[in-house]
């Protein structure tokens, strides 16, 4: 395979579980070369296959079986298949991410390849892990007794694209951001799903010609219902009005836990666009769930892509001609998909590095986007996006366009600095910090730690504009007595053990031109009590204030240990809703 | 007879990891009527216990003289029914209950044949009968998942960083399997069978003159589909997750019921061993494994606690003293009484005048709701000498249930702290810890009340 820059590997485009009329979506994704074992082992992920249910370990097996071949229907049933699936599709993910931030994304632990363990039990669950630096993929039994299904068999969830894209995202976003599975806000606890759902939803887009395969078939058949095949050039434009496109498989997560489990009514696919947002209510603490709050910020990146799609559609002809071109329709949503998938994923960089709400992610989103694609007139992406985002009770925070102000203070103190050193070394970021932390509103005595130094180059989609940035995340701990809290300005929760030792964190985003200047500050820094009433530090005290009373409300204020998100629960209580309702957590002791 | 009680005690019995108990009422100076509450135990004392449960139910047969009016069997689990089945059992039905009474999805009339629970399922809109079925089918199935648990703890690598795990599963596993034995037993004995939910009326005027008895839980499904907890989303959850703990196990384990490991699930692929595999293989493999038990865990914890949630809640008031007894229901099971059913603010106004209290799940972080229930109590006083203090009765053994390193420890030591400070605490922990207990006593009484 040497000599070859780009390997073309075949996968599966959707969900094999999901009846779709007999039809299995596959796709090829281009994957670029690199010196591979048999496992699949690559420099980023290595595929083990061990299943712990039978204690089996199924032996390696190499990527060279699926280049260059189409897919056959007997490799469902192969778990060699299912291994090299499961490969390319990290690494496709993988690649995506790399592609949109302009340079390589860390994994969040120290070790350089994410373990993918495809049939890991059987048990209807698949999570990322960040303590055994893995994902595992579950597998479980179809429903037997489901009319027309002649005899059981089983669900591999690695088969799964939604799923695999699901939660590789889960570790991209852990790499990019380790803060954000620390519990701060219910906008928070729900982001890491909100985010993975989007990514592999528009994933799906990115599968070549898949989208204008799938088009046709924009719902569930009804029982014994018996559908076209897609084929032919054309398409029918009543099957792509913005209410058809939202029922389309293309938009649906295929639930793993439901779907294939027989007995599934159209719809069960977990399609969060369909979300509507005159009852869907951040406030309504119902939706302090986080997958109830996961799927509203879905609900408003979705509508704001059928939207702008459908737009495109009707410059096609589509409110005119019965018929539009299949590949045309097809070519307008990849497109979109691709430049709103690179969106979201740009934005992670323009996030603070801890404490993320949802007004603080699409305000990244605008801010990136705006610095690479400054003219939205083609899409209308940025505009679109505000106006569904609004809809659902989702603002940028206000600044200009919605993006974030740009610093007061944007030359900082060089002296001493090392430029070179700057781009890679964190101790000589924190000297830089250092000799600028009253411009940048640090507290001198927290504790302060450089978590991460990453230079990146990122083009411009439709200028070909090379913007060099260095993004930098610093995050500041303190420790305190409750009893103390006030001498921050802030107050003890209510029945908390004054004597309880609280740890505040904060942190700073820092974006730095090619030149060292300073680009941004995009801060959830620890607040510096005694300011006026009305300025930017009190709004900063009133939020740290929410999320001390957020955390003991939700029981994680005494239980530090207990703190970490974990990906496992978390995609378990979304299909069952087992569990305490977050204010329901004040009852426990 | 009186019309009424002129006092009242509990006595706890001793029964390590689980719930016995006798709610004594006394109408003049020899006349009792008796109400024992459960009757089971998932470990027994290692001190201040009794022989065996044949002992606790002679030494019960004696304490109610020969006869129990009231036998509550508060809900299914192993660790208050277990005694029912074999000797203790037998001796506990010469007691001859006038009423066993039981919640709703004990009801032998809502057995489901083998096709009716899938069709159950199907059923476009269920009527309350056909919902309260599906939902006992559901608690069938829960005991297949635990049976498939136990076995699975069993065959699972019982290496040191499984083990805590493993002990786990192993006792929810335990804890909710079907107790057929002890389900039959109950079903045979005592005169009359109840099956009760929110809002029952009980008629036991004759049994329990002057006390009033309400049934303040379970709801039914119809009146609250959160008890299921998963009904928003899923109405077969638990039969999927059956399937989900795959077909292999099931298959293998029927073939070779105590021993071995399932077949692959993939006979004809190529297979190697952990010695001849990737180094990486050797530190993973007992990673996944642990995954593994920690997912059964969790599923098993959120069954017990679906279990837990079919617990009777009940109370006992005499006058204005109210008595208590919610065996282990917890959040979902209360938040119906105390927030969402009709009466709900007066149900709770009622509750704040508790007078003893039968601390719920022995002593767990959920079952005892802190704000709806516990500080709404007005009875609770930081000096233990204080007339009418609130009394709080705890059944429970440390170390059995949950852990200290997620505070999720059984009985959990804020609410033990906060019992203690405020509360006259009968804790069947602390006997035979050399605190000034009789030799041969394995069980606790509380002060009589009297009205």
């Amino acid at each position: 395979m040497a000599g070859k820059k780009l390997l073309e590997v075949t996968v599966l485009a959707q969900d094999p579980h999901v009846d779709i009329d007999g039809y299995t979506a596959s796709a090829k994704v281009d994957l670029t070369w690199e010196s591979m074992g048999r496992g699949p082992v690559g420099h980023r992920v290595h595929v083990i296959d061990y299943d712990a249910t039978t204690s089996t370990l199924y032996g390696p097996t190499d990527l060279e079986a699926s280049i260059d071949r189409p897919f056959a229907a007997a490799d469902l049933a192969d778990p060699a298949f299912h291994a090299r699936n499961v490969f390319a599709l990290v690494m496709h993910t993988l690649g995506r991410f790399e592609a949109a931030l302009g340079r390589r994304v860390d994994w969040a632990f120290r070790a350089q390849q994410l373990k993918v363990v495809p049939h890991a039990f059987g048990v209807a669950n698949a999570f990322y892990s960040r303590e055994t630096e893995s994902i595992l993929f579950g597998y479980f039994s179809r429903d037997a007794s489901t009319p027309g299904k002649a005899k059981a068999s089983r669900v591999f969830t690695c088969l799964s694209h939604d799923v695999v894209v699901h939660e590789t995202t889960h570790a991209l976003l852990d790499g990019l951001r380790p803060g954000f599975m620390a519990p701060s806000s219910p906008d928070q606890a729900a982001f890491h799903e909100g985010f993975a759902d989007l990514v592999a939803l528009l994933s799906t887009f990115t599968l070549g010609d898949v989208v204008g395969r799938l088009l046709d078939l924009n719902r569930a058949p009804l029982p014994g219902e018996v559908r076209r095949p897609p084929s032919g050039p054309l398409i029918r434009s009543s099957d792509v009005t913005a209410a058809n496109l939202k029922n389309s498989v293309l938009l649906a997560v295929a639930d793993r836990f439901v779907a294939p489990l027989g007995g599934a009514a159209p719809g069960a696919l977990r399609r969060s666009v369909l979300i509507d947002w005159r009852s869907a209510n951040l406030d309504d603490p119902e939706n302090d769930e986080p997958h109830a709050r996961a799927e509203i910020l879905v609900a408003a990146v979705m509508n704001a892509f059928v939207e702008v799609w459908s737009t495109r559609l009707e410059g096609l002809g589509s409110r005119t001609l019965e018929e539009l071109p299949r590949e045309r329709v097809a070519e307008e949503g990849v497109e979109i998909a691709r430049q709103l998938l690179n969106m979201v994923i740009r934005a992670i960089d323009y996030t603070p590095p801890i404490h993320l709400t949802f007004s603080d992610f699409l305000t990244a989103v605008l801010t990136a986007d705006i610095e690479v694609r400054p003219d939205d007139s083609r899409y209308g992406l940025r505009a679109a996006l505000k106006t569904w985002c609004g809809r659902y009770g989702i603002r940028p925070v206000r600044g200009a366009g919605g993006c974030w102000s740009k610093p007061k203070q944007t030359e900082l103190v060089l002296d001493g600095t090392n430029f070179t050193e700057l781009r890679h070394d964190p101790a000589e970021m924190f000297r830089l910090i250092w000799n600028n932390r009253d411009d940048l509103n640090l507290n001198a005595s927290a504790y302060t730690h450089v978590s991460s130094i990453r230079p990146c180059v990122r083009v411009g989609p439709e200028d070909g504009q090379i913007v060099h940035e260095t993004v930098t995340e610093c995050l500041q701990y303190v420790s305190i007595r409750a009893a103390d809290l006030p001498s921050m300005g802030l107050r003890a929760p209510r029945g908390v053990d004054p004597e309880l030792i609280v740890a505040l964190q904060g942190g700073s985003t820092l974006i730095l031109d090619e030149y060292g200047r300073l680009k941004y500050e995009i801060s959830n820094r620890l607040p510096r009590p005694g300011a006026a009433e009305g300025t930017k530090e009190q709004v900063r005290v009133a939020r740290m204030q929410q999320r001390l009373d957020y955390l003991a409300r939700t029981g994680y204020l005494d239980r530090p240990h207990a703190a970490t998100m974990r990906i496992a629960d978390l995609h378990r209580r979304r299909w069952t809703a087992v569990g305490i309702r977050p204010d329901d957590r004040q009852e426990a002791w | 007879m009186a019309t009424r009680p002129i006092a009242a005690r509990v006595r706890a019995y001793n029964v390590g990891f689980g719930d016995c108990l006798l709610l004594t009422f006394r109408y003049g100076s020899s006349h009792d009527r008796n109400v024992l509450f459960d009757f089971g135990s998932t470990k027994m004392p290692l001190q201040g216990g009794p022989p065996s449960m044949l002992a606790v139910a002679e030494q019960i047969a004696k304490d109610c003289k020969g006869k129990i009016d009231v036998l509550v069997v508060s809900h299914r689990h192993a660790d208050h029914v277990s005694g029912f089945a074999g000797k203790p059992g037998e001796v506990i039905a010469t007691l001859n209950p006038s009423l066993v009474l039981q919640p709703w999805t004990e009801d032998p009339e809502l057995a489901t044949t083998a096709d009716e629970p899938a069709a159950l399922a199907r059923a476009a809109v269920p009527d309350e009968h056909a919902g309260k079925k599906g939902f006992a089918a559901e608690l069938d199935v829960m005991h297949d998942i635990a049976e498939q648990v136990l076995r699975a703890a069993a065959t699972a690598p019982q290496n040191h960083g499984m083990k805590p795990v493993l002990e786990q599963l192993a006792f929810l596993g335990e804890t909710n399997i079907k107790n057929h034995d002890a389900v039959v037993a109950l079903q045979e004995m005592g005169e009359d069978h109840q099956y009760a939910s929110f809002g029952t009326e009980l008629g036991l005027d004759r049994l329990l003159p002057g006390v009033r008895v309400d049934v303040l839980g379970p709801p039914t499904v119809k009146q609250a589909p959160e008890i299921r907890s998963y009904a928003t989303n899923d109405e077969n959850y638990w039969s999927k997750a059956l399937r989900g703990l795959s077909t292999s196990a099931l298959a293998a384990t029927s073939a070779t019921p105590s021993r071995g490991k399932p077949k692959p699930i993939f006979p004809d692929a190529s297979m190697t061993t952990v010695a001849d595999g990737p180094q990486e293989a050797r530190w993973l493999i007992p990673q996944v494994e642990r995954m593994q038990a920690e997912e059964m865990l969790a599923l098993v914890r959120d069954l017990d606690k679906v279990m837990n949630n079919t617990s009777l809640i009940l109370t006992f008031q005499v006058e204005k003293d109210i008595l208590l007894f919610p065996g282990d229901a917890q959040l979902e099971n209360w938040s119906y009484a105390l927030r969402d059913a009709p009466g709900a603010a007066a149900i709770s106004a009622r509750l704040a005048t508790t007078r003893l209290y039968k601390v719920g799940h022995h002593g767990s972080l959920n079952a005892t709701p802190k704000v709806l229930l516990w500080e709404r109590f007005t009875r609770k006083r930081a000096n233990p000498k204080q007339a009418g203090r609130l009394i709080s009765v705890m059944s429970t053994a440390p170390d059995k249930h949950g852990h200290v390193d997620d505070s999720t420890e059984v009985p959990r030591r804020t609410l033990l702290a906060e019992l203690d400070h405020s509360s006259n605490l009968v804790d069947t922990e602390t006997l035979g810890l050399g605190d000034g207990d009789e030799p041969g006593t394995f069980w606790r009484d509380t002060a009589w009340i009297t009205f």
